[in-house]
């Protein structure tokens, strides 16, 4: 494949959902299914092109394209290399399906005619992000991604959506600016934020640090970092769930990637050691864990519980990341695909409950999972990959975290991920079990009561259910089977990290 | 894992590669999965179907037989997650996985007549297969990765087990079973990675001198994760809870086969993978002497708090869970002595090995007549129950048997291995002379009559008195019953008659497998258990027995009902976990409010003060106004002096316009005298216009006779050229294809020009 295939699939890549999205706006005023088939069909694209860079990339291909330059060393670029692939066609897949899930759910919503164009427009500035070639342009997509997806947040337009939505867009303000001004830092002392020209600060200065922290911030606020996560267990269950799932899955990664950018390309793993930057990130990415879990334990709505557990997995790669050897650093990008694919199915399947039952309480899913046990066995299977159990992917993931810690002799690093797997547990599991072996409504049987158990299935719609059992299985194949496309990937993005080439 | 494996692993005999032990934890597994899809009324499918996959699984093992007695058999799938699945049976692993099927299929022809009156039994059978297949895993598994994956898949799959019920106590029992599953599960976790990282491999092999500073962790935390399993005190509290309220073939499994794997884990680990070779064994004997003691003196506590509690207890199956966790005690012990013996350990070996076996038979067997008696009369409680001899003599038969097996009755498959434990201990006491092992045996001993006594409450209980009035019927039981009690009473008989067949056939090369020798071994090798120094200990059990019972039962001794607050339960863990739950919880919560409050709260100080800069603005704005007005009334004055002003030139206007009146006077007067003149002039123009109108009249006709012909003329014209209407030719009207036209010409021309230009 050339470079100009490459550099044309990219351009399209980000660009056409962008040019889409008035297209679909206006074609709502046509028909309503014309618009979801557009919507449907933009994002089946980008995920398909997405997947034809596979070959060049896996080759070892990498590019730097400058579409324009906005002043003198600051201009829009684009680079594409195997850690922007992983993301970009993990966001693109999650968010085909996650498309194809609101056609059935969003059916019944109002202001359809704003969520889709939406939808695709954030998918757009999303793969922007990934693909950006300069901090600038990162920094351009982000703030683009972030604000657009405000409306998603506040979609329903409730007072506690608007709520949770403000606190979300003052949040992205305030990150936005860190990260502007983290930039300007780096542009004046490096002369240049391109990502493709190595390593830019190579000493430790005060400068460089508080531009350390500025991006901590920044995009620290974007994975729900700890003390900068208030906006997500808000706004993460008010959205539409198709929505949330994507907030979760995905948008969260984007923090994890700029942070990743951060670390390897503007200062270097060893540049954060020798300046004990890594300890200011482990330090906090512990308290997330721990805090996330517990915090978890507490909530009774079942989207705030997978919110609040969002931010102790994002936690995790944070944690890889701040220990930065071969293991740690496999274990932080497989833990974004794993992390992806569980809350995906998660939030998912917690959205078809509500969409069927209307419940949204933990206490009230007794005895859900003989009315709609498709959808209940796909939680079930997610929520035991985020416990750990052996052949699912979570547990990849954490086993990898787990040897990356050990090798750099952290066992506090290894126990406190223990620990929140057993609250993982805690938190899960009585979701879980009252609701396949609950009866609904009744109080538990007196001793000796006999009853049989009757499926009463009412599921979801076909779409939907696909849609969760695709992602379920993911979650499965990912961790059953050795060199999955996940984990080779991940691999190869920690050599290439570590070692610039694979 | 079998490529890292080092050179100095154990085996001395050859590694034959076989897929069979994937076969046999895959099939059971893909067939529970499958059960579950079948149709609700295909119950004879749903039976052949777990009955097909046990027996496949126990045929598998029994085909393994011969390899792992010459080697081991191995089976690497490096396909299988990032670690790779390796299987490896060994005659030790070989022994479980028989104990296992073989019990398994037993149970699973039991379950049929036993669930044929419950509830549920599509998910019974499915999650029954399935646990079969996890369970095999667990102890054919040849590296501790291997392990762990089969371990967590049993405490789940079990769960469903155990919740069968699904009432207040099941329920309860069930997720106590589920979370303290998994804590251990995690706790194993643990040490399997500390293990990884220190080792560089997960394989169970000697590592002892590779582990060096972590050596303690890891073991305590491999004792925890298998321990729990297990049940040895204080981890056991699950079991008396989960075990009576599970299904009795499940029971039957859960305290007959279940619990072994957490034996067969600290087995591993206590005389494997915490041993080394020869000539480093020096070096490290004082702290296996150490690992040693301690899992012993775990195995006596255990043993002691069990036999206790089994005596206190009135249901029929928490004398039998309690019971199973004195006789795991048993079994650890045994481990224990054999650790610290290190290579004259092969008696303890011996022995744990042989009593894991015993106790799988008369246990599983126990649940299953208690069981048996269960369903027919619902009633679990002994002293509601009495006088079953006459109404099921064969339960009370088999029942007596296998309650002589766990008494250790010589005769009985009991007295054997608790025979050679006893004998491992005495050799310890012989080599030591140590007062800790001397202290132990006592406590054996006393366990062991202390074993009797609840097995004569028990039976008293159930079989003898008056039968109640409420379970005054007759009793048929099915065949299938009948045939797996006396199976079971059988096999029980036959390894107490014949107690030196299995140990010569599998004890004795499995030990050797170990390495073990010296005395112990060559006692091993023919060991008489009908000599009079083993029969008087078990005669000193039998006596101290009555001396215990009789003074006991008729004091009423056996009803104190020990207060709530003395239970582990009360003790330890509900505090323990609840003030941990709840720190982390409040601790969390607190942290996470207070930085929203602090967010809100800088939120809210960052609205004052813009307020503060709002009233700012406000008063300035204030102060444009006020000068404002100020203008304003400066203004209004200023037009008042304008009015003034107006006034005066108003007058002054006044007067000029009388001045302009006169003067108009006159003027008047001069025009009269102008119009007069006037009028007299117009009557001689109208004069010379009569003339003049006649004139044209007589044109006018002339010209309309000339316009009519014209107009006729201009019509025709007209029609001729109709649609041409230059008033219309704007762009605005162009039409989209004479534009196209237009920029076709234009192209056209262009296209000439450039081209003649050239020419």
């Amino acid at each position: 494949m050339s470079q100009s295939t490459v550099i044309a699939i990219l351009i399209s890549i980000v660009g056409l959902p962008i040019l889409m999205t008035p297209v679909i706006m206006y074609s709502c005023r046509v028909s309503e299914k014309l618009r979801n088939a557009l919507s449907v069909v933009t994002s089946a694209i980008v995920f398909g092109l997405t997947c034809s860079l596979y070959p060049f990339v896996i080759g070892g291909g990498e590019i730097q394209y400058t579409l324009f330059e906005v002043l003198p060393n600051l201009e829009i670029s684009l680079r594409l290399d195997i850690l922007s692939f992983c993301l970009a066609i993990l966001a693109a897949f999650v968010w085909f399906l996650c498309t194809v899930y609101s056609l059935d759910y969003m059916a019944k919503e109002h202001a359809c005619g704003r969520y889709y164009p939406v939808l695709i427009f954030t998918l757009g500035s999303c793969q922007g992000i990934f693909f950006a070639g300069d901090l600038f342009s990162l920094f351009v997509f982000f703030e683009l991604m972030s604000l657009i997806a405000y409306i998603l947040v506040i979609h329903e337009e409730t007072e506690e959506a608007l709520k949770a939505g403000y606190k979300y867009l003052v949040m992205t303000i305030i990150g936005g600016l860190a990260l502007f001004f983290g930039i300007i830092i780096i542009f004046e002392l490096g002369g240049t934020v391109s990502l493709g020209v190595g390593v830019i600060i190579e000493e430790v200065s005060a400068l460089a640090f508080i531009a350390f922290i500025c991006f901590l911030i920044g995009f620290g606020m974007k994975a729900g970092m700890f003390p900068l996560h208030v906006w997500l267990p808000d706004a993460h269950p008010v959205a539409p769930s198709p929505a949330s799932a994507l907030l979760s899955g995905i948008m969260l990664k984007t923090g994890a990637y700029g942070l990743i950018r951060v670390i390897f390309y503007i200062f270097s793993p060893d540049l954060m050691k020798s300046g004990g930057w890594d300890v200011v990130l482990s330090v906090l990415a512990v308290i997330t864990i721990l805090l996330g879990s517990a915090v978890a334990l507490t909530q009774n709505d079942i989207k705030r519980r997978l919110a609040y557990s969002s931010i102790s997995q994002l936690g995790y790669v944070l944690l890889g990341l701040s220990v930065l050897n071969s293991n740690a650093v496999i274990g932080a990008v497989f833990h974004i695909f794993s992390h992806a694919f569980m809350k995906s199915v998660l939030f998912l399947a917690a959205g078809a409950i509500i969409w069927k039952t209307g419940k949204r309480q933990v206490d009230d899913l007794k005895g859900i999972g003989m009315q709609m046990p498709v959808t209940m066995g796909c939680f079930s299977l997610a929520a035991f990959a985020m416990i750990g159990i052996p052949p699912l992917n979570g547990f990849l993931s954490k086993w990898t975290l787990a040897l990356g810690a050990l090798d750099a002799n952290m066992v506090v690093f290894v126990l406190i991920l223990l620990i929140s797997s057993l609250l993982n547990a805690l938190y899960y599991l009585p979701i879980i079990i009252p609701a396949f072996f609950e009866m609904p409504g009744a109080s538990r049987l007196n001793d000796h009561e006999h009853q049989e158990l009757k499926f009463d299935i009412r599921e979801a719609t076909p779409a939907m259910l696909s849609v969760m059992i695709i992602l379920a299985l993911c979650t499965i194949i990912f961790g059953l089977t050795p060199n999955n496309a996940a984990f080779y990937l991940s691999r190869l993005t920690a050599e290439y990290l570590l070692m610039g080439g694979f | 894992m079998l490529a890292a494996a080092p050179d100095y692993i154990l085996l001395t005999g050859p590694l034959f590669y076989s897929s069979l032990p994937l076969w046999i934890t895959v099939l059971p597994m893909l067939a529970g999965i499958g059960i579950y899809f079948l149709k609700d009324h295909w119950e004879s499918a749903r039976k052949g179907c777990a009955l097909v996959a046990s027996l496949i699984a126990l045929v598998g093992v029994i085909l393994l037989f011969p390899l792992s007695l010459e080697g081991a058999v191995g089976y690497d799938l490096i396909d299988f997650m990032e670690m790779g699945l390796f299987f490896e049976v060994d005659l030790i692993g070989w022994i479980f996985a028989f104990l296992i099927t073989f019990v398994w299929f037993l149970a699973t022809i039991f379950s049929f007549a036993y669930m044929d009156l419950e509830h549920n039994r599509r998910r019974y059978y499915s999650f029954l297969t399935f646990t079969l297949g996890a369970t095999v895993g667990v102890v054919m598994a040849g590296d501790f990765f291997t392990l762990f994956l089969f371990f967590e898949l049993m405490t789940i799959s079990s769960f469903v087990l155990v919740i069968h019920q699904q009432d207040t106590a099941s329920m309860k029992a069930g997720i106590l079973y589920l979370y303290l599953g998994i804590f251990g599960g995690l706790s194993l976790l643990f040490a399997i990675l500390m293990l990884y990282s220190a080792s560089g491999s997960v394989d169970i092999f000697p590592a002892l001198e590779l582990l060096e500073g972590q050596r303690t962790a890891i073991f305590i935390f491999f004792l925890i994760g298998f321990g729990i399993k297990a049940g040895i005190v204080p981890l056991h509290i699950w079991l008396p809870q989960a075990h009576p309220v599970a299904p009795s073939p499940a029971s039957a499994l859960l305290s007959g086969i279940m619990i072994k794997t957490g034996a067969y884990g600290i087995l591993r680990v206590s005389l494997v993978l915490f041993s080394s070779t020869e000539e480093l064994s020096a070096l490290y004997s004082s702290y296996l002497f150490i690992i040693g003691n301690v899992v012993m003196w775990i195995g006596i506590v255990t043993m002691l708090a069990g036999a206790t509690m089994a005596l206190l207890q009135t249901n029929m199956k928490r004398i039998l869970a309690y019971s199973s966790v004195s006789q795991m005690g048993y079994i650890v012990t045994g481990v224990g002595i054999a650790a610290f013996l290190g290579i004259e350990g092969g008696m303890g070996f011996a022995g744990s090995i042989y009593h894991i076996i015993n106790h799988a038979f008369f246990k599983a067997g126990l649940f299953m007549m208690v069981g048996t008696i269960y369903i027919y009369t619902h009633e679990l409680e002994l002293p509601r129950l009495g006088g079953m001899l006459k109404k099921m003599p064969l339960v009370a038969v088999t029942f007596i048997i296998a309650a002589f097996g766990i008494a250790g009755i010589p005769g009985f498959n009991g007295y054997p291995s608790k025979t050679l434990i006893h004998d491992a201990m005495l050799i310890a006491i012989k080599d030591y002379g140590f007062l800790s092992v001397d202290l132990a045996e006592k406590i054996f001993v006393l366990t062991s009559a202390l074993t009797v006594c609840y097995f004569i409450k028990l039976f008293r209980g159930v079989f003898l008195g008056p039968v109640p009035e409420k379970l005054n019927r007759d009793y048929k039981l099915p065949f299938s019953v009948n045939a797996v009690l006396a199976g079971f009473a059988l096999i029980i008989t036959a390894i107490g008659i014949f107690p030196n067949l299995i140990l010569e056939r599998i004890l004795v090369p499995a030990a050797e497998r170990l390495n073990y020798e010296g005395y112990a071994m060559d006692h091993l090798y023919h060991f008489h258990f009908f000599e009079w120094l083993p029969l008087q200990a078990m005669l000193i059990v039998i006596i101290l027995a009555a001396l215990i019972y009789i003074p006991a039962a008729y004091r009423g001794w056996f009803a104190w009902k020990p207060p709530w607050w003395l239970s582990i339960y009360a003790l330890i863990y509900q505090p323990v976990t609840h003030r941990l739950m709840d720190v982390t919880c409040r601790a969390g919560v607190m942290v996470d409010s207070s930085i929203d409050s602090a967010y809100d709260r800088s939120g809210s100080a960052a609205r004052t003060w813009c307020e503060y800069i709002g009233s700012f603005d406000k008063s300035l704005d204030n102060f444009y106004d006020k000068s404002g007005k100020a203008a304003s009334k400066l203004a209004e004055r200023s037009s008042d002096m304008d009015s003034k002003i107006d006034g005066f030139y108003e007058k002054s206007g006044k007067a000029a316009r009388k001045l302009a009146d006169r003067s108009t006077d006159m003027d008047s007067a001069l025009n009269e005298a102008y119009r007069k003149t006037g009028e007299t002039a117009k009557k001689l123009v109208e004069k010379t216009s009569d003339a003049e109108s006649r004139l044209d009249s007589v044109y006018d006709k002339a010209g309309k006779k000339a316009r009519e012909e014209m107009d006729k003329r201009l019509s025709d014209k007209r029609e001729k050229t109709k649609s041409f209407d230059p008033a219309k030719w704007t762009t605005k009207n162009l039409s989209f294809d004479t534009l196209l036209l237009v920029l076709v010409l234009g192209v056209v021309l262009l296209v000439i020009f450039y081209f003649g230009r050239s020419l």
